[in-house]
């Protein structure tokens, strides 16, 4: 009563500042106050919704909403969107702008239909992964004349009638995925090209097109993102008609294009000077001169990614001292890379925020120690499989780059507990990888823990010495954590999963092969870990039909469940399956999944039997 | 293969031209027309065929031969070339031989005069010389000015591209072929050989109508626009006069037969019918000649080049309009008749719309009729998915129009249906299930046979576009099913497959 008498004298405006700053601490303040419960639903934009039965009710309380989320409900249906539009009241159509329908398969055309015209200021949609999708949705989200944003990636079905729809009735369109449309060709493309004049985003990654899509899409004055990975029927030809078209080209992405050389990066360079960001991913096996040459004249440059090249000292030098502005450099497996060239590199590039230099094998501590000293900012290292550097350099780097979000450390043998003490000075992390350093123990885990609160990824893959004490530590250190990989760690037994119950915003755990939890360590995270959404048990042998048991019952938002090589009674697997049918939102697809695991596990128990 | 073998020959000639005199002198004693008889039969079987001895034609040959005073000269080139070009004005021509013979006559003279004085070593001004050498060059210049003009008005119905391509080697050749006695003969082949290479051209352009017809029949269905196939032929451009007009009443035109029987009046469509049905009248209509085709033995005959008229006044085919453009075969005549001045009598038994006045016209239709599948949202139809893209990139506001083909299992997501549709493109089955499969079964074998009768159809692109051969769906069976299986690992799951075989047997139901 006190604190709501107090909240009373504040006006609302300041309510709803209070409010916005809260952040995600919102929940409790909505459940306990009144004030706060009006004020978030008049005020709250987003919307995500995780079981699909709580939809009708959220919508009627949060009517402002302007983008709503449905991607985690794959089971809405026809009907249902009709019973919403028909019982909910229509307000929170209104004011939609965005709307998100990954994934949601069981959506078909009608409703689509229905929902897309229930929205008259729909800008954006994102439909990607229906893979069931075709010209008939298409044609349904055609309806949507104001819409600027569509991601269409996967929907298998939809060809260029279907991609012909929504260019005559989206004339709008800003930005367009059309990310593995396999049936779509340059006909589409082109007329694409013809009838939405504004595109300024543009991915056609993955699809059967060929030179002639490039020359339509030449002709996009506004285009200033390109993206076109793995378009292996596009060759220099194609990219030519670039150099003289889309005078506002600002990224381009010819990824794992096999058929681009050399001469057409050239041509799309010389073409576009002011290019920001460039991606040429396992396309090129090596960098010609007359490409490093172009590369020269990019000042503004800001990304680079090419992955699997084959440089030298020499390029990364001209890299270094032309691209003063680089943010992000992508070396990824490139052959070729030294000490002395990401020296000559860092000492140009001092606003780098990315560096992936995985797999470059031959860096060791001083180049690291280097990068540590010339870019402070930055914000996310990997440097998976460079096995030759060791703990000195992580000081170097905890000294220096405080910023540091993200660190990939996967196989490399040198870092050990020491390590991990210098490193966890950086506290800003938020996503650590230290799959396969099989040094380090529960204490360099503690250091990490206590030092990190942000952190929301962890992976301990084969940390074969990490037991149920360093989980101990991790959970009263890092209560943010979502995704946490346990893959291999033997040591762990029930006591570290009670612990990881303590983690109440895991979606994403990896428990492969933990032969010694059981049923009960399972069910205690079942119980607690209310946002369990995706779970690998493959190869824990000693969980039985009482954890999966416990599973189905409690944890209402998984989403994917690995289980070969788990002894279960086929009644038992029945049993869970119907249970998770009957209270899980799975979609048609999770269900078909479930139904091969059940057949795969029948076969199992046959062949146990005979 | 003409124009090769014409300009092989002319290389001969004009290496012998370039010395006229000596050619005179030299291959006067031999005898060319072997070694050109060999190049000029062979290519042309078709020439050898109808030659009739030349004594038996020379009788029956107007007084023309007569008028020309050097026999040796040219009777054969000139007979060949009355009997292959039909229209020259021959009192003209005439006209121009004997001036050439007379200036030729002088050179000749000239020539010999120098050639005499040659042999005298001593007392030869150089002035002299060189003047006597302008003189001859002059008059050859002047002999061959003249033949190029005469042989100009010789070779109307020689092909622009012929002429276009080199025109100076065929205007030469004519030159040579009078310079040399005995050149005649090749000239005159060359001549036959030019102008049955215009035969056949002009054959194989006949021979197209059909052809075209068919094609632009497919284009009509596109355009839904009727055009004359006698549109074709808009590229030749005879001068007024060189053609004889032929103007066919309109009942002869409408006319089921053009051939009737003189002793029973039974009609005929052809003549090659007529006589046959003849037999049966007697044994004088057995023998050989009664029964060979009669224009063969007329074809020596002069004839101008007969092009038709239609008798519909006003028409731009008739001949009293102002830009008119002759028709030029029978065929064409009663094809451009019925199309632009009869009614449309034949109604498609399919689309119960499209209606012709030609059954041929309408035979071509109905094979490709309910094709178009690819519609537009104002109604249109198109049988090329480009097509009705360009028809949609045109237009503002029109999109493509998904139909609706609910026929296919219900149970079945759209999705799927749409992908299978995709899948098929070309195969009409696909979308026209709901036919009864015997039906299809026809309509196949009629297709393939239709397209195998007629080979330029079999191979035109048009056709292959809207593929509609009974094999072609087999084959088209195979990619859809690998598509899905490349697609499997895409789609989680596996239940989804057995409705999709099931679509896939029931349309393989539909391919048998």
């Amino acid at each position: 009563m006190l604190s709501e008498s107090r909240l009373c004298l504040l006006t609302e405006d300041l309510l709803i500042r209070i409010l916005h700053s809260l952040g995600s601490e919102r929940k409790p303040w909505r459940l306990v106050c009144k004030d706060f419960l009006r004020l978030e639903s008049a005020t709250r934009k987003t919307l995500r919704v995780l079981r699909f039965e709580f939809l009708l009710p959220l919508l009627r309380k949060f009517c402002n909403i302007d983008t709503l989320d449905l991607s985690l409900c794959p089971r809405i249906h026809d009907a249902a969107v009709a019973l919403l539009l028909a019982q909910g009241s229509p307000g929170w159509t209104r004011g939609l702008r965005r709307l998100v329908l990954s994934r949601a398969t069981g959506l078909g055309h009608a409703g689509l239909e229905m929902l897309v015209r229930a929205c008259p200021v729909l800008e954006a949609v994102d439909v990607s992964h229906c893979w069931g999708y075709g010209d008939r949705e298409a044609a349904a989200l055609s309806c949507a004349a104001r819409l600027r944003e569509l991601n269409m990636d996967k929907c298998l079905g939809v060809t260029d009638i279907g991609l012909a729809k929504i260019a005559v009735g989206c004339g709008q369109l800003e930005k367009l995925s059309l990310k593995w449309c396999l049936e779509i060709s340059d006909l589409g493309i082109d007329l694409l090209c013809k009838k939405c004049l504004d595109l300024k985003y543009l991915d056609v990654s993955y699809l059967k097109v060929t030179n002639e899509s490039l020359r339509s899409i030449a002709s996009l004055l506004k285009l200033e993102v390109f993206v076109m990975v793995g378009c292996s029927l596009v060759d220099d030809v194609g990219l030519r008609f670039l150099e003289k078209g889309c005078p506002l080209l600002k990224a381009i992405d010819v990824s794992r294009c096999d058929c681009v050389s050399s001469s057409g990066l050239i041509s799309v360079i010389s073409g576009h000077e002011g290019l920001q960001q460039l991606d040429a991913r396992y396309c090129l096996s090596e960098l010609s001169a007359p490409l490093v040459k172009c590369l020269e004249k990019l000042k503004q440059m800001r990304i680079i990614r090419i992955d699997g090249v084959r440089v030298s000292d020499f390029i990364l030098h001209t890299i270094g001292t032309n691209c003063k502005s680089l943010v992000e450099l992508g070396l990824s497996k490139c052959v070729g890379v030294t000490n002395m060239g990401i020296m000559q590199l860092v000492s140009g590039c001092g606003n780098l925020k990315i560096l992936d230099l995985t797999c470059c094998r031959f860096i060791t501590n001083a180049t690291i120690s280097i990068i540590a000293n010339c870019c402070p900012d930055l914000v996310c290292l990997k440097l998976e499989s460079c096995d030759m550097m060791t703990e000195n350099c992580l000081y170097q780097l905890g000294l220096n780059c405080l910023l540091l979000e993200e660190l990939d450390l996967t196989d490399c043998s040198g870092v050990d507990d020491l390590a991990l003490r210098y490193l966890s000075k950086c506290s800003e992390l938020i996503r650590l990888k230290l799959g396969l350093c099989t040094n380090i123990t529960d204490i360099g885990l503690a250091h990490i823990a206590c030092n990190c609160p942000k952190m929301t990824e962890l992976d301990l893959y084969r940390c074969v010495r990490i037991g149920d004490d360093g989980l101990a530590a991790l959970t009263s250190g890092c209560k943010k954590l979502t995704k946490l990989n346990l893959s291999y760690c033997n040591r762990i037994s029930d006591r570290g999963m009670d612990y990881i119950s303590h983690l109440g915003e895991l979606s994403d755990l990896e428990l492969r092969g933990l032969s010694n939890i059981t049923s009960i360590g399972i069910r205690a995270v079942a119980v607690s870990c209310k946002r369990l959404a995706d779970l690998d048990l493959k190869h824990c042998e000693k969980i039985d039909d009482s954890g999966f048991g416990a599973l189905a019952f409690f944890s209402q938002n998984l989403r994917q469940v690995s289980y070969t090589l788990v002894l279960l009674s086929l009644n038992q697997v029945i049993l869970i399956l119907s249970l998770m049918r009957s209270k899980s939102h799975s979609s048609a697809a999770f269900e078909s999944k479930l139904q091969h695991l059940l057949y795969k596990n029948y076969k199992c128990y046959l062949n146990e039997h005979n | 293969m003409d124009p090769k073998g014409s300009l092989c020959a002319n290389s001969t000639r004009s290496s012998s031209l370039t010395s006229p005199v000596n050619a005179l002198q030299t291959n006067f004693p031999s005898d060319p027309s072997s070694f050109y008889g060999v190049r000029i039969e062979t290519p042309f079987k078709e020439f050898n065929l109808p030659s009739p001895p030349t004594q038996s034609v020379l009788p029956g040959e107007p007084n023309k031969d007569i008028m020309i005073p050097d026999q040796e000269n040219c009777p054969l080139s000139d007979m060949s070339h009355a009997s292959k070009l039909q229209d020259w004005n021959p009192s003209a021509m005439l006209n121009n031989l004997s001036f050439l013979e007379e200036k030729i006559h002088q050179l000749r003279d000239l020539v010999h005069l120098i050639v005499n004085k040659k042999c005298q070593p001593f007392g030869q001004p150089h002035e002299l010389v060189t003047q006597e050498q302008q003189l001859v060059t002059a008059d050859l210049t002047s002999i061959i000015v003249q033949l190029i003009s005469s042989a100009g008005s010789l070779l109307p119905s020689v092909r622009h591209t012929l002429t276009n391509t080199n025109p100076l080697v065929g205007q030469l050749d004519q030159l040579h072929g009078i310079n040399l006695p005995f050149g005649s003969d090749s000239s005159s082949g060359l001549r036959s050989q030019n102008n049955s290479g215009n035969k056949l051209l002009d054959q194989s352009t006949q021979n197209d109508p059909p052809n075209n017809c068919e094609m632009e029949q497919n284009y009509n269905m596109e355009e839904h626009e009727p055009k004359d196939e006698e549109d074709i032929d808009e590229g030749e451009h005879l001068p007024p006069g060189s053609y004889e007009i032929l103007q066919l009443e309109k009942e002869e035109i409408l006319a089921p037969h053009t051939h009737f029987c003189t002793i029973c009046g039974k009609g005929f469509k052809r003549d090659a019918n007529l006589r046959m049905h003849m037999r049966g009248h007697g044994d004088e209509y057995k023998t050989p000649a009664a029964l060979a085709k009669p224009h063969k033995e007329t074809g020596s005959e002069p004839k101008l080049i007969k092009r038709y008229s239609c008798p519909y006044a006003g028409c731009k085919r008739n001949k009293d309009h102002k830009k008119f453009q002759p028709l030029k075969t029978i065929l064409c005549v009663k094809n451009h008749y019925k199309r632009t001045h009869c009614d449309k009598s034949y109604t498609c038994s399919r689309c119960n719309t499209k209606k012709f006045s030609v059954m041929a016209d309408l035979k071509t239709h109905e094979k490709h009729c309910g094709k178009d599948k690819w519609l537009c949202s104002c109604g249109t139809t198109f049988s090329r998915k480009d097509k009705l893209f360009g028809h949609i990139a045109l237009f503002q506001g029109h999109t493509p129009a998904i139909p609706l083909d609910d026929t296919k299992g219900v149970a079945e997501p759209p999705d799927l249906q749409n992908r299978e549709s995709n899948n098929s493109v070309g195969s009409n089955n696909f979308c026209f299930g709901s036919n009864p499969s015997s039906e299809n079964a026809v309509q196949n074998m009629m297709d393939v046979k239709g397209n195998i009768d007629d080979p330029m159809n079999y191979f035109s692109s048009l056709n292959f576009e809207g593929c509609n051969f009974g094999g072609f769906n087999e084959f088209s069976q195979p990619p859809f099913e690998d598509s899905e299986g490349s697609f499997s690992f895409l789609m989680s799951g596996s239940f989804n497959y057995a409705p999709k075989f099931g679509g896939g047997e029931s349309s393989s139901d539909n391919l048998l």
